[in-house]
């Protein structure tokens, strides 16, 4: 966790990448993932229909990138963004969604079988590499309900309520890991069928000052399937 | 971010032994995108070399030529007017100076008019994004203008791709909503899948 949390200080402060760049293709990685693991066509539901259930922090921010995207590539997202940080970037990337006529639930759907009823997947946004200490309301409730979910679960970065290295045996099985930038320790203990890696951005030099032995992308994709 | 597409040219396609590259980025927007393109054609294998000579004072770009210099990528501090120097050295050159800001006149001030003047006679591909650079300035035709082989249309081809007579024209930046490209009477575009650049 601490290596993850010092390569991006290192991106941000040496490198000057901005928050926004980096969530940006963060975000787009996700996306291109999930369309070459859950292309529309796989969908039972009627419309390609995704949950997009985004956190309080950057995780979230990669949800709501990931969401427009998706948008972009002809899948029907819809939001539940209940902790909304008051910052420009959360507030832009919001708007942008808004406007791109994706829906925001003002509540989160009571029973997991709403869910798998409506939805063809579900796009766990919530808890990313930074997440420590107890899980807050109400993501609490919302993980729970997640758990009892049928429909694949796709997370970004780190299966959320995970612990970052050690995973979480009796937590959420997503179908799918999205790694940003490397895989965490947590990764090791995903059992699920897809595993991509994404956030194509990290310089050469710093994938060997931290050892990164990232496997080469194919051509110029911006994910990479590691299982 | 805007990738360009190397689908134009696939590394094992290209003729010299190191996949090499000039970006030629001008003062302003183009230019920016042009900065953020070699980053990424830097992550795809290639050997980009950038020609940057007027730096926009913009906070966001300085903070692009940042990160395209701790990419290891070179910066020219001259652009050789000897033409076959360029010829020899690179694949190929990337039009990143004017693109659609170029208005009458201001393809004459320095030091676009000098690089324009030299791309003119590079026998080596032109990749020109958005606009080709001196075209948006208005039909000068003939031997004036510079002719790249290459044209990535950004958000949705312009006026003056029109006159484009090159091998490939791709259409890039796939982040404009639908409700904007109606509103414009923009012709939705065919990406295939998840791709974010497509050939038209």
């Amino acid at each position: 966790q601490e290596e993850a949390q010092a390569i991006d200080q290192e991106l941000f402060t040496e490198y000057k990448f901005s928050v926004d760049q980096l969530m940006e293709l963060a975000g787009l990685s996700c996306a291109t993932a999930i369309a070459k693991a859950y292309p529309p066509s796989s969908f039972t539901t009627s419309q390609p229909a995704v949950l997009v259930v985004c956190g309080p922090g950057n995780n979230g921010g990669d949800g709501l990138v990931c969401a427009r995207h998706l948008k972009m590539f002809g899948y029907q997202p819809t939001v539940y963004y209940p902790k909304r940080p008051s910052k420009p970037l959360f507030e832009g990337l919001t708007t942008q969604c808004k406007k791109m006529d994706i829906p925001f639930l003002p509540e989160f759907p009571a029973e997991a079988e709403f869910i798998d009823e409506l939805y063809g997947l579900v796009v766990d946004a919530i808890f990313g590499f930074s997440f420590t200490g107890a899980v807050r309301e109400p993501f609490g409730s919302i993980l729970s309900t997640l758990e009892r979910v049928t429909v694949p679960i796709a997370s970004i970065d780190i299966p959320s309520g995970w612990d970052v290295e050690k995973g979480k045996a009796d937590g959420l099985q997503p179908d799918m890991l999205i790694s940003l930038t490397a895989p965490k320790k947590a990764a090791m203990h995903f059992t699920g069928r897809y595993h991509f890696l994404g956030g194509r951005f990290v310089p050469p030099a710093l994938q060997e000052k931290y050892s990164l032995n990232l496997p080469e992308y194919p051509g110029t994709d911006c994910v990479l399937q590691l299982t | 971010a805007v990738p360009l597409s190397p689908q134009a040219f696939p590394l094992r396609s290209l003729r010299r032994r190191q996949p090499t590259l000039l970006v030629a980025c001008g003062p302003a927007q183009n230019g920016a995108v042009g900065l953020v393109c070699a980053r990424h054609l830097r992550s795809f294998d290639y050997e980009p070399t950038i020609f940057y000579p007027k730096r926009s004072p913009d906070p966001l770009h300085r903070d692009f030529t940042t990160q395209c210099e701790k990419m290891d990528i070179p910066f020219l501090s001259y652009l050789p007017t000897e033409v076959q120097l360029i010829n020899d050295a690179y694949n190929a050159v990337v039009d990143a100076v004017l693109g659609a800001e170029g208005t009458q006149g201001t393809e004459g001030t320095e030091p676009c008019a000098a690089i324009l003047a030299t791309l003119r006679h590079v026998r080596i591909p032109i990749v020109s994004l958005d606009v080709p650079s001196g075209w948006a300035a208005g039909p000068l035709g003939g031997s004036g203008d510079i002719s790249p082989d290459v044209l990535v249309s950004l958000a949705a081809p312009k006026e003056v791709a029109r006159r484009f007579r090159g091998r490939r024209h791709f259409l890039a930046g796939r982040f404009v909503p639908e409700e904007l490209r109606r509103k414009f009477g923009l012709s939705p575009p065919e990406y295939p899948g998840s791709d974010c650049v497509v050939a038209l």
